[in-house]
């Protein structure tokens, strides 16, 4: 009897899911429905149910296994000796997402953004109507799009589609025009206007850190007025400078849900390549046909 | 076998330093085909890489920190420790592995750069150029501040205040440790008397024994207040290891004084000294030279999530706050994800974690116990409690049953006349013969508690290892004449005083939802984890909040079991456990030991000591609680017990971070009622505003300190902050030394001035220098390296030659001031040297994973010890205000009463919305609102208000209101001097909240720490408007209607309340 219910769960679940897919893939981002369902305060009836669970007991079993953060960085390392170009995907996991923005700010650090520039901000909603409240959490890094539309806009070919997956940016070849900002429909693109975060304090804009040079795209930048990339469109590239050493993206590594995945679609053993093809991954806007390559897991 | 191939591959890839593996021919393959080839990226080499703890908050993660040219450039987590990884890497990976792999790290932890390099740092020494909170300051150099402050004299005179102002020097009064001990020892004599006249004669006596040194004192006829040194307080906000032992190695030992008090009541007091009474032993007290209860220890319990199948959140913040998003969050989402773990949120607030919750109970702000005595009713009556684990009424009952702990549930206790659950029975009740129990000396007798062992009185005694006792649970009866009951029967009929449904209406919440949670709590075996934190402290029924919910986790005996209760586990860095190699337990040459009451009346009881004179006393005694932050400065601008002369204050923001700050702002605005106030910190903010000197100390990326660890991490750990940056404060002479101006440097110039014992070139006992600060803390890593054992077998590895290469490069950029290779080896000496430098160049010592985790299902790092359920000692003592004993079992006691234990009719005056504060993960209560990083996730914090609420009153969102309460009626900040700041925040309408109450986060509106205009040096230093923002609204807290001066407080377990203040909110504009 308790397998019969188990497999009408599954059913019931496997349909909701369907619905719920179908609303996810089809609504525009600001209205994205993704995240657990409501959870019930002060509602009570929910029948008791014996726990299915084996014994306790000592939990060698689950000591075999390393932080998924170490897994991914060893197949990254993998994927870099392969010696074929690997294709980069990246999966949020938003089941796993806990609001808690170490992402953006690790990315922000990283790439030393300036005001006004972020790569990777995480939208935050609380849902529903008391007592039946949740929240639905959203990381929206650029897409890296196979079909991107700041691409064909930009006049000048600043902005391109590399084999492995990543749109890049030239900066010294951006114009600043801003035409990309507009065309992404995800709104990953900010414009970098030379600002500072201690601008109209003591510090003027020249704190320590603040005159720190970066290294996207493998170049170290020093961050100099009118000099690249002041002026240029600016978004996220999965950390290119760092994947070249080896090393996963921080919106990977802060994560302290574990919600982001990061690997090399192209090995079919790859974590991320198991995960893409879950029923329950999907993607942001996947009706316009930009075709990213970043994917939810709902 | 993928185990197998996971292992090799782990030696090969990301362990062995990886990035050198990616073989020429792949690279090349690589250049050819990626849009760009491999760059410039120095962050991440193990020479640019130093390891410490991050002080964002307490979590104290480690942290790297990747430097560029010497400046912090990024930080992330320390991939050897269980903060940042689960399973984290292994301790004796290399240091190219280590600096190759990065660990998690919150939000606050990637943006503590911008707390290091905050424009509005000081690096000078400030002195206050007009009134106390003024804004006006002048740098002054370090040699004047403390000539000043040694000597005293008219100090001021320049701003045309001539009071004389106390010099330090006057107040180390009693310098002599041997008549200090004789002192004490005759203050215990006078406080163990009971009888009137006698107690009289013994302060008669005490004034002729001591008659050479009355001048000392600072009253003769009450020698219980102690020697003057208690007239200097030092009281602080965060502090850590190894700063502790510090600092009192200044203030306790050398100065002398008994006044040394933190903050935890500001935090989760009574969560803390609830565990203290829980975890008070019945055994041989030594200084007693008896059988008492003893060794309490303040501590507490968190839910151990590696292995719970069911978890309750009780008022605790799990994925925002709370000792452990970066360690904990995963464990939950990879555990809920997989449908291992299910976990319950009660909280009024649905708080980020009822995301993954499956279900969020909303119950009204205060009545936690309710749920928990409801529960404990549930699971009684129902017979789902563990009756093997509570019958095991002593240790070796405990290892019969394959316990590590036991507790005293079926103990028999007293009743008196008043049918009060008194005392425990004891053997002389009945008759029967002590125990003879041996200790360190001979035998001692030991008049044991009783249980009925199937109904035979039997004799405990509570540490046997050889005679189990197996109490029976449930004893109501009379024996000898006398009426007893068990403690679980005690706890019974508590629980039973209202049915499930009257504990669920007191609650607000279903009964079901008790049922429910106490079904799902008792399914689980010992998996289910309770977590409890300053949601269930911080109201005045605090301690009882917090006992009846640890009271609950005995039902099942989840103590020290993976997935239960759990504690901390540290390694020892004071030479303790090995003596030595440096025991600095030994190591002062002239050690005093004060004593006295202190400023707060804290560890004693009223009756005992000579200033008693009925009840109400002028100012609550916290018998059971210590570091009652609330009570320091009011009670100095009292002067009860006794005026405060100098008082010393460090990193700590008490007028910012405590409910109904404004009291304390009152309190330190009058250099006539707090005579000196000398602060240390690296900003100065709301609260050091009225200091009278500002030293500027050094951030956690410059200084040094053993952060320790929580109750949550069950690997035994000792993270080390050490400097990894060139220091930003300007640079004094100490000892013919130079050193970063720092705590440090403030106290060690006072000592040098004064001529204490302790410090210079005899420092240390057997004549080692103690001239820096690394003199001292190179002894506690030499320690911590060479580990707890006498012969040395637990010592860390050596650091190999390539090791001793990298820690001095990847220091090349700290000045001699900070780093002095030569020096340093001298502080620890040649044999410890390779080891120390081991320890430092992992930040710390850190378990392995696995070692954590006992092959019984219980984890490596016990207790170990017994749960009190019943708490004599506490049932033994009297609330000063109310002349009350203290109740000794779980209960639920209304929230929102005042001193004397009255409750607070608010609500009948138009104040109907229970105030309540939380925390979001981008912000700490007082010190990161200069991480621009963080406030571009969040510019501004608001006021949260239910859907239903803001129909019913009008408010809609973005509206702005203004706070207002019972005792602050006008809704604004009193900020001396005729400034006033209104507390106005906006409205944000909410569904996640219970109606009838609002809240906002901590951390915004500020008034100080940058955030206004200051003069220094005649010169205006602006503001950052960006950090008056948003809204800090907890001067609506209610002021203690009885005392006036200070904010509610629980009167048990000392918390100040946060949680429980009814307010109006106005429209305004």
């Amino acid at each position: 009897m308790s397998e019969n219910n188990s497999t009408q769960q599954q059913a019931d679940g496997l349909d909701n899911r369907r619905d719920f897919l179908a609303k996810f893939a089809s609504t525009v981002f600001a209205g994205m429905v993704m995240g657990g369902a409501a959870v019930k305060a002060e509602e009570a009836k929910r029948p008791l149910q014996l726990p299915t669970r084996l014994p306790g007991g000592p939990i060698q079993a689950e000591l075999e296994y390393e932080d998924v953060l170490v897994q991914m960085q060893r197949e990254l390392e993998a994927a870099l000796q392969k010696g074929r170009t690997p294709k980069w995907v990246m999966v949020i996991d938003t089941r796993k997402c806990v609001g808690c923005h170490a992402c953006t700010i690790a990315c922000a650090v990283e790439n030393k953004l300036p005001p006004g520039v972020v790569y990777r901000p995480v939208i935050e909603e609380q849902i529903g109507e008391y007592p039946n409240v949740s929240w639905r959490f959203t990381p929206r890094p650029c897409m890296q799009c196979d079909k991107p539309p700041c691409v064909p806009v930009c006049p000048v070919g600043a902005t391109w589609k590399s084999e492995d997956g990543i749109v890049d940016i030239d900066y010294n070849a951006c114009i600043g025009c801003r035409y990309c900002l507009t065309a992404c429909p995800y709104q990953a693109r900010t414009s970098d206007f030379g600002d500072h975060w201690t601008d109209g304090t003591p510090g003027q804009g020249k704190m320590p850190y603040e005159e720190l040079p970066m290294f996207e795209y493998g170049k170290e930048w020093k961050r100099e007025d009118h000099k690249s990339p002041v002026g240029n469109a600016r978004k996220c590239h999965f950390c290119r400078h760092r994947l070249q050493h080896g090393l996963l993206p921080q919106c990977v590594t802060s994560c302290i849900g574990r919600a982001t995945f990061f690997g090399d679609a192209n090995d079919p053993n790859s974590l991320v390549s198991q995960l893409i093809h879950k029923p329950n991954a999907t993607r942001l806007k996947e009706e316009l046909g930009t075709e990213p390559r970043v994917y939810y897991l709902v | 076998m993928k185990g197998i191939q996971r292992r090799d591959l782990l030696k090969l890839g990301v362990l062995g330093g990886g990035a050198a593996l990616l073989g020429k021919e792949a690279a090349e393959a690589l250049q050819a085909k990626a849009a760009s080839v491999p760059g410039s990226y120095p962050l991440q080499e193990a020479e640019n890489t130093l390891y410490s703890v991050c002080l964002q908050c307490n979590t104290g993660c480690p942290i790297k920190v990747k430097l560029y040219q010497g400046v912090a450039a990024k930080i992330d987590g320390n991939p050897i420790t269980p903060w940042t990884m689960y399973p984290h890497l292994p301790y004796k990976t290399d240091l190219k592995g280590m600096a190759h792999v990065d660990g998690s790290l919150c939000p606050k932890g990637q943006s503590g750069i911008q707390s290091v390099y905050d424009p509005y740092r000081i690096r000078k020494v400030l002195k206050r150029a007009g009134p106390r909170g003024s804004g006006k300051w002048v740098e002054i150099p370090f040699e004047q501040a403390i000539q000043e402050i040694v000597e005293g004299g008219q100090t001021f005179a320049s701003i045309g205040d001539n009071r004389n102002y106390p010099g330090l020097k006057d107040y180390w009064a009693l310098r002599d440790p041997k008549v200090m001990k004789a002192m004490s020892k005759a203050v215990d004599a006078i406080w163990a008397e009971k009888d009137k006249t006698k107690k009289k004669a013994l302060v008669e006596q005490f004034k002729l024994d001591f008659k050479d040194y009355l001048d000392t004192l600072i009253d003769p006829d009450h020698p219980d207040l102690g020697p003057k040194n208690n007239q200097v307080v030092f009281s602080w906000g965060r502090l850590k290891g190894g700063r502790t032992d510090f600092f009192k190695w200044f203030f306790d030992a050398s100065f002398g004084t008994v006044n040394l008090h933190g903050h935890t009541t500001v935090c989760q007091g009574s969560l803390y000294f609830t565990g203290k009474a829980m975890s008070e032993q019945l055994d041989y007290d030594e200084k007693k030279g008896k059988f008492d209860w003893t060794g309490g220890k303040k501590f507490y319990w968190q839910g151990d999530l590696s292995g719970a199948e069911f978890a309750i959140f009780v008022g605790s913040n799990v994925y925002e706050g709370g000792y452990g998003p970066p360690l904990r969050v995963n464990r939950i989402t990879q555990a809920v994800t997989e449908g291992k773990l299910r976990f319950v949120v009660i909280d009024p607030r649905a708080q980020k974690a009822v995301a993954h919750a499956a279900r969020w109970i909303a119950p009204k702000p205060g009545t936690d116990a309710a749920i928990a005595m409801g529960m404990i009713r549930w699971i009684l009556e129902q017979g789902r409690y563990d009756a093997k684990y509570l019958s095991a009424a002593n240790k070796a009952a405990a290892v019969a049953a394959g316990e590590p702990t036991w507790s005293n549930a079926a103990w028999l206790v007293k009743l008196d006349d008043k049918g009060f659950p008194a005392k425990l029975l004891r053997a002389s009740d009945l008759g029967l013969p002590p125990l003879n129990k041996a200790i360190k000396e001979g035998t001692a007798e030991f008049d044991a508690p009783i249980a009925l062992v199937k109904g035979v009185p039997t004799r405990i005694d509570p540490q046997s290892e050889e005679t189990p006792v197996v109490g029976d649970l449930f004893v109501d009866t009379t024996l000898a004449g006398l009426r007893v009951k068990s403690v679980l029967q005690l706890i019974r009929e508590e629980a039973g005083k209202e049915s499930l449904e009257g504990w669920a209406k007191i609650a607000g919440i279903q009964p079901e939802d008790i049922a429910w949670l106490a079904f799902e709590f008792t399914s689980h075996g010992k998996r289910a984890a309770i977590d409890i934190h300053r949601g269930v402290s911080q109201h005045t029924n605090g301690f009882y909040n917090v006992l009846a919910w640890y009271t609950l986790g005995a039902l099942i005996g989840s103590h020290d079991w993976q997935g239960g209760l759990v504690q901390t586990s540290t390694y020892d860095a004071l030479g303790e456990k090995a003596e030595g190699p440096f025991f600095f337990k030994e190591l002062h040459p002239k050690k005093l030991s004060p004593f006295g009451i202190s400023i707060i009346r804290h560890g004693i009881k009223y009756e005992n000591t000579t200033l008693f004179e009925g009840y109400p006393a002028k100012r609550p005694w916290y018998y059971n609680a210590s570091d009652v932050y609330q009570e320091v400065l009011p009670s100095a601008a009292q002067g009860y017990p006794y005026p405060v002369k100098i008082l010393f204050h460090y990193m700590g923001s008490p007028a910012y971070a405590l409910p109904a700050g404004h009291t304390q702002i009152q309190a330190m605005l009058d250099p006539d009622k707090i005579g000196l106030i000398v602060a240390s910190d690296i900003v100065v903010g709301e609260t050091y505003a009225y200091a009278d000197y500002v030293f500027p100390d050094l951030s956690y990326l410059e200084r040094w300190e053993f952060h320790g660890s929580h109750p949550n991490v069950i690997w035994k750990t000792q993270s080390l902050r050490q400097p990894t940056i060139p220091p930003i404060p300007e640079t004094v002479k100490v000892f013919g030394e130079e050193i970063p101006l720092s705590m440090e440097a403030m106290l060690m110039a006072l000592a040098e001035k004064m001529g204490m014992p302790g410090f210079g070139e005899q420092g240390f006992a057997g004549g080692m220098p103690f001239k820096r600060p690394e003199d001292f803390y190179l002894k506690m890593v030499a320690n911590l390296a060479y580990g707890e054992a006498k012969d040395g077998s637990k010592a860390v590895p050596e650091a190999d030659d390539a090791e001793l290469e990298l820690f001095a490069k990847a220091r090349r950029h700290l000045p001699k001031s900070v780093f002095d290779p030569e020096a340093w080896k001298a502080a620890v000496g040649e044999a410890h040297w390779r080891r120390v430098v081991y320890v430092m160049n992992r930040g710390g010592r850190f378990e392995d994973f696995k070692k954590a985790f006992a092959e019984d299902g219980t984890v490596a790092h016990k207790y170990g010890k017994q749960v009190n359920l019943y708490l004599e000692k506490q049932a033994g003592a009297k609330d000063a205000m109310t002349g009350r004993h203290y109740y000794p079992i779980a209960a639920y006691f209304p929230a929102y009463l005042d001193a004397t234990g009255q409750p607070i009719a608010d609500a009948q005056q138009g104040y109907e919305l229970n105030l309540i504060t939380h925390r979001i993960i981008t912000m700490t209560k007082s010190r990161t609102v200069s991480n621009y990083w963080l406030l571009n996730v969040q510019p501004e914090n608001f006021i949260a208000v239910p859907t239903e609420d803001a129909k019913r009153l009008g408010l809609r969102d973005g509206q702005q209101v203004k706070v207002v309460s019972m005792s602050n009626p006008e809704g604004v900040w009193e900020l001396g001097n005729g400034q006033k700041k209104p507390m106005i925040g906006k409205v944000k309408v909410v569904p996640g909240l219970r109606p009838g109450s609002v809240a906002f986060s901590l951390g915004y509106g500020h008034w100080g720490y940058g955030a206004t205009d200051v003069m220094i040096n005649g010169k205006v230093v602006p503001g950052d408007p960006r950090r008056a923002t948003g809204i800090h609204a907890n001067a609506a807290m209610r002021v203690d209607p009885v005392l006036k001066d200070v904010t509610l407080s629980d009167l048990t377990g000392g918390s100040a309340v946060f949680y429980d203040t009814k307010v109006r909110l106005e429209p305004v504009g």
